[in-house]
């Protein structure tokens, strides 16, 4: 079973790209709502899914924004 | 499933904290630091000046009244990283031979490199204590750092 992964990129500008990883469903949107409380401010989150081939934009948000989003979103 | 996030830090800390991240900025952008100057050494009159605001700052020491400042030079440069009265911080760049566009450009580049190092740290130490090793390390041409980390157990 793959362990939870975060890739962080911190540019020189101060801003922060992670990417999660090795995590599915609930404990993935766990995971990146820790960083963003160790971090700050929230400025967009994609969930990308595998499954599908391809990247799903599920919620963007500005600031603080909790996105709850499960694997199977009725689509 | 995984997910990628884009966040903006918030630079919040004791003066120490902050401190250790503008002189890991510092190093890394190849500036001297040198003791706390008291600001009116701001006030050379030939000299241009320009400030930058860092975005989302504050000194989180309570009751503190000091406005503390660390002073760094480079090639005829003096760039002084301060805490105003109400505890957040700015960038002043003081420059004979550039236009106040340049040193403001200069100041962008310290405020964003002093947030890149603040975030690292604040980051690191607290992934560390909730289980993830850093597993891989590096910094980009562009300054960009890359950490890869792994929860442990």
């Amino acid at each position: 079973m793959n362990k939870p992964q975060l890739d962080i990129q911190l540019g020189p500008d101060g801003k922060l790209v992670v990417k999660v990883s090795g995590v599915s469903g609930e404990e993935c949107t766990k995971l990146a709502d820790m960083v963003k409380e160790i971090v700050g401010i929230e400025d967009s989150r994609t969930l990308t899914d595998e499954h599908y081939g391809g990247v799903r934009i599920l919620s963007e948000s500005k600031e603080q924004t909790q996105v709850k989003a499960s694997r199977f979103s009725g689509l | 499933m995984s997910s990628v996030c884009v966040l903006t830090p918030i630079v919040v800390g004791s003066w120490p904290m902050i401190a250790a991240a503008v002189a890991s900025a510092a190093s890394s952008m190849g500036f001297t630091l040198s003791i706390p100057v008291e600001a009116e050494s701001l006030s050379v009159k030939s000299r241009q000046k320009a400030v930058v605001d860092i975005d989302n700052s504050a000194v989180a020491e309570a009751g503190i009244e000091l406005q503390q400042t660390i002073t760094m030079y480079q090639g005829g440069l003096e760039i002084q990283v301060k805490q105003d009265a109400r505890g957040a911080l700015s960038v002043c760049v003081i420059g004979e031979s550039h236009s106040k566009g340049e040193l403001e450009a200069i100041g962008k580049q310290v405020s964003g490199r002093i947030v890149q190092q603040f975030a690292y740290h604040k980051l690191m130490t607290e992934l560390r204590t909730r289980g993830f090793d850093i597993v891989d390390q590096s910094v980009s041409q562009d300054q960009s750092i890359q950490v890869r980390v792994r929860m442990n157990s």
